[in-house]
């Protein structure tokens, strides 16, 4: 009777698959099946399209209808398959003009009368398309402007069944009234001329941005851990394109492009609840796995706050994102790679009720209670976080100072300054930050000045700290020596640095 | 003018400070019959700078020196005004006259003060516990009182402003000399709300010589002295035996014990000369009197 195929994408993480719909129109009993590996969502998907189908005006054949998406072998979900199964059954009424879905990939979700609902992933999706060599790409409205930026390829918005049908028949593209771009968020709102004082944690934020190092902040309740945090983005150097891209496609598939700009070149910055379980943190879920804290903060920072309060599997799922900048899930139906590079950043109380610091009168915690809350952090993954700095309440005359401290884009541009020396010195290898020189390339290439590497080695001789300590040391003092301009590391800069990643006495 | 207070003025101008004998001299006899012994040579010139004094007294009156300190837009204040700090004749050689820049009603609050002294080179540490000491005094509405440099003094007399409380600055040059310079703004801010004062007319330059002299001062104008950072060999640690020497508390704020500024403190403590001090409460026990909350 009829038979017609439209096309789609269906997503396994970052990555787009090309899916075929093909309709099939046949004699017999009137009926409806979905072959395909069909998650839950996608199999509601006839149900929706019938309504939307005969609410749209359009015709809905009494016959037997077979709808296959292939490859038949790659489980798909979600429902942004309603589009192009809708129009590939009006096309194989032949309702349509002859061939006019062939080079086309669309998305949507119907509701019941006919309208067109955004979807999630539409970035990576689009992308995928135009992999694929697909020239026009057909997404709802809502999606537009997200789908617009990326070039090389036709996007047509369109906001229902009908004004898609409209267009294969008479070619007429609807001019709809776009939404209004988001607002440009790629200037961060917050400021580090905010902060008053914290003359050292300022540094270590300075200098974690500068190395991508990760980072430990310690100190009694509302002394401005968060704050300091949450400024980190406001100080990293702009994302570049690809970077951006990427961050908008992960941020596009978790459905919270919303909170963030499209294309924003402003590092994101996520900061997951103490409760937060294992799946949420580095991503999950049944069928489609959706990306988790780790892949959000991809390109920026991820802060959690209470660090110890969290689950310890929690925390320990952190480990693999940090070892190797990415996150990989497997289900039954198959795994997913998300990338997670970002910089680390813990808070921490002193103890459970936070109040031991200064004289420590007000703490009510035993010894033993305080030493086993900051436990929590220790082993494997403390011993990758390189600087840890105790947060102290500002004193009184920082906080009625009115000479502001610096502002982020002051600091900005040193940042972005020191990471354009270190990109001249690591032109011929495949690492960027000082935070990611391999071990063996520290002991020859990137060694201190001779009185710095004489200083660690004899730390290292009095067993005040390990092997990994000791490259650890090493990467920050590099990131500290590009800060002040220093071709090689000082002695000054070794110690520093030493005093930053082991200075925390707390957890001697 | 008074023949008396002029030949005061006169002495003081002439005689540079911390002369156990010249003040003793003034305290016995009067300013008329020594000026009036100096200039006619009745003491052995050798003896006790007396030829240079005399040799200065006859270039000098005492109404010119009265018109060079208001020129200064400052005050003289001696023994023989009202409102002299009585604390001060508690040393070996009371000053012959101070210098005051300032509103003079404010002298009276004085009364209850607190030295706070330190290194000029402390770290964030002794910063830090010198303006919060400072802003505490304040709080419980008793004045600082603090040397004028950079360092300890500085963040003791900030920590006291920010708090809006009282402090005075006890400066080894001359008012308008301004030293240290980087320290400009702040003696302008202090001489608003609170007071400079110091023992030379206003253009004598501070040498190291009268910073220790000064010290002497700043251990009798306050009721207990606090030594926030000091090295093993610091200048506050002079403050601090001055201010034991005339029976005034002596405190330090203990630090690190590898910490090379708080080795005067440590000092201190371990030899009894001073109470260790951790807190602002810790201070007020010290300076109020039993029972006193």
């Amino acid at each position: 009777m009829g038979f017609a195929i439209a096309k789609s994408v269906s997503l396994s993480g970052l990555v787009g698959n090309l899916i075929e719909v093909e309709v099939d129109i046949a004699e017999g009993l009137p009926g409806l099946i979905l072959l395909g590996l069909p998650d839950a969502a996608l199999a509601e998907s006839r149900d929706r399209v019938r309504a939307a189908i005969v609410n749209s005006g359009e015709s809905w054949p009494n016959r037997k209808v077979t709808i296959s998406l292939s490859p038949a072998w790659l489980p798909k979900s979600g429902s942004n398959f309603d589009l192009p199964i809708a129009l590939a059954l009006i096309a194989a009424q032949n309702l349509l003009p002859e061939n006019c879905l062939e080079g086309i990939v669309c998305l949507g979700e119907l509701s019941l009368d006919g309208q067109l609902k955004p979807i999630r992933g539409v970035l990576p999706s689009v992308l995928a398309a135009r992999k694929n060599g697909i020239k026009q790409v057909l997404v709802p409205i809502n999606n537009y402007v997200e789908a617009s930026c990326i070039t090389g390829i036709e996007v047509i918005g369109v906001d229902s069944l009908g004004s898609a049908t409209l267009f294969f028949r008479t070619g007429e593209i609807p001019t709809i009234n776009l939404l209004e771009a988001t607002d440009d968020l790629a200037i961060s709102n917050l400021d580090l001329i905010d902060v008053a004082g914290q003359v050292r944690p300022r540094r270590a934020l300075e200098i974690a941005a500068i190395g991508g190092h990760h980072l430990l902040f310690i100190g009694p309740p509302g002394t401005g851990k968060t704050m300091l945090a949450e400024r980190i983005p406001s100080i990293m150097p702009p994302l570049l394109n690809d970077a951006s891209l990427e961050v908008t496609a992960i941020h596009s598939i978790a459905g919270n492009l919303k909170e963030r700009g499209l294309l924003s070149t402003l590092p994101p910055f996520i900061s997951p609840h103490h409760t937060t379980t294992a799946p949420a943190m580095v991503g999950g879920g049944s069928h489609f796995v959706r990306p988790g804290a780790t892949s959000l903060a991809h390109h920026g920072v991820l802060f959690i706050d209470e660090a110890p309060e969290c689950a310890r599997g929690v925390l320990d799922s952190l480990r693999q994102p940090l070892e190797s900048g990415s996150v990989t899930i497997s289900r039954s139906s198959g795994s997913t790679t998300y990338p997670a590079k970002f910089i680390l950043v813990l808070a921490a109380n002193p103890c459970p009720c936070g109040r031991y610091s200064g004289r420590g009168r007000g703490c009510s915690c035993s010894q033993l209670s305080i030493r086993r809350y900051l436990q929590k952090l220790s082993g494997p993954l403390l011993d990758r976080i390189d600087i840890r700095v105790f947060v102290e309440p500002p004193s009184r005359i920082e906080m009625a100072s009115e000479e502001l401290g610096e502002s982020s884009e002051t600091v900005r541009q040193r940042v972005i300054r020191a990471r354009q020396i270190a990109s001249v010195r690591f032109k011929d290898f495949d690492w960027k930050l000082n935070s990611q020189i391999p071990p063996a390339q520290l002991r020859k290439r990137f060694a201190a000045s001779r009185d710095g590497m004489q200083f660690l080695n004899g730390e290292l001789d009095k067993e005040r700290i390990s092997a990994r300590g000791f490259h650890k040391v090493l990467r920050l003092s590099w990131s500290l020596a590009d800060s002040v301009g220093n071709t090689i590391p000082s002695k000054e800069d070794v110690v520093n640095a030493y005093e930053f990643r082991e200075g925390t006495e707390i957890f001697n | 003018m008074n023949e008396e207070l002029l030949a005061t003025y006169e002495l003081f101008a002439a005689i540079e400070g911390g002369s156990d004998f010249w003040s003793n001299e003034i305290l016995n006899k009067g300013a008329i019959a020594v000026r009036d012994d100096l200039i006619s040579d009745r003491y052995s010139p050798n003896k006790n700078s007396s030829g240079k004094i005399a040799e200065r007294l006859k270039t000098l009156s005492g109404e010119k020196v009265a018109d060079e300190v208001l020129r200064a837009e400052g005050f003289l204040l001696t023994r023989l005004d009202g409102d002299w700090p009585t604390g001060l004749d508690d040393l070996a050689a009371p000053p012959i006259a101070l210098i005051v820049k300032g509103h003079r009603e404010n002298l009276a609050k004085i009364e209850n003060s607190v030295a706070i002294v330190g290194t000029r080179n402390p770290t964030p540490y002794g910063a830090r516990i010198s303006g919060d000491f400072g802003a505490g005094l304040a709080d419980r509405d008793w004045a600082v009182i603090s040397g004028g440099a950079i360092g300890i003094d500085s963040y003791a007399h900030k920590g006291c402003l920010v708090a809006e409380g009282f402090t005075v600055a006890i400066l080894g040059g001359g008012i308008s000399k301004n030293y240290p310079s980087a320290n400009q703004g702040l003696f302008e801010e202090i001489s608003e709300t609170g007071l400079l004062i110091s023992e030379v007319m206003p253009q004598v330059p501070a040498l190291p010589h009268r910073f220790l002299v000064r010290n002497r001062v700043i251990a009798a104008l306050s009721k207990a002295t606090i030594v926030v950072e000091a090295a093993f060999r610091s200048g506050s640690l002079r403050t601090a035996r001055d201010a034991a020497e005339i029976f005034r508390p002596v405190m330090a704020v203990p630090g690190p014990i590898n910490s090379p500024t708080s080795e005067g403190c440590h000092r201190l403590i371990s030899e009894r000369c001073a109470e260790l001090v951790s807190s602002i409460s810790d201070v007020m026990e010290l300076v109020l009197p039993v029972g006193v909350k």
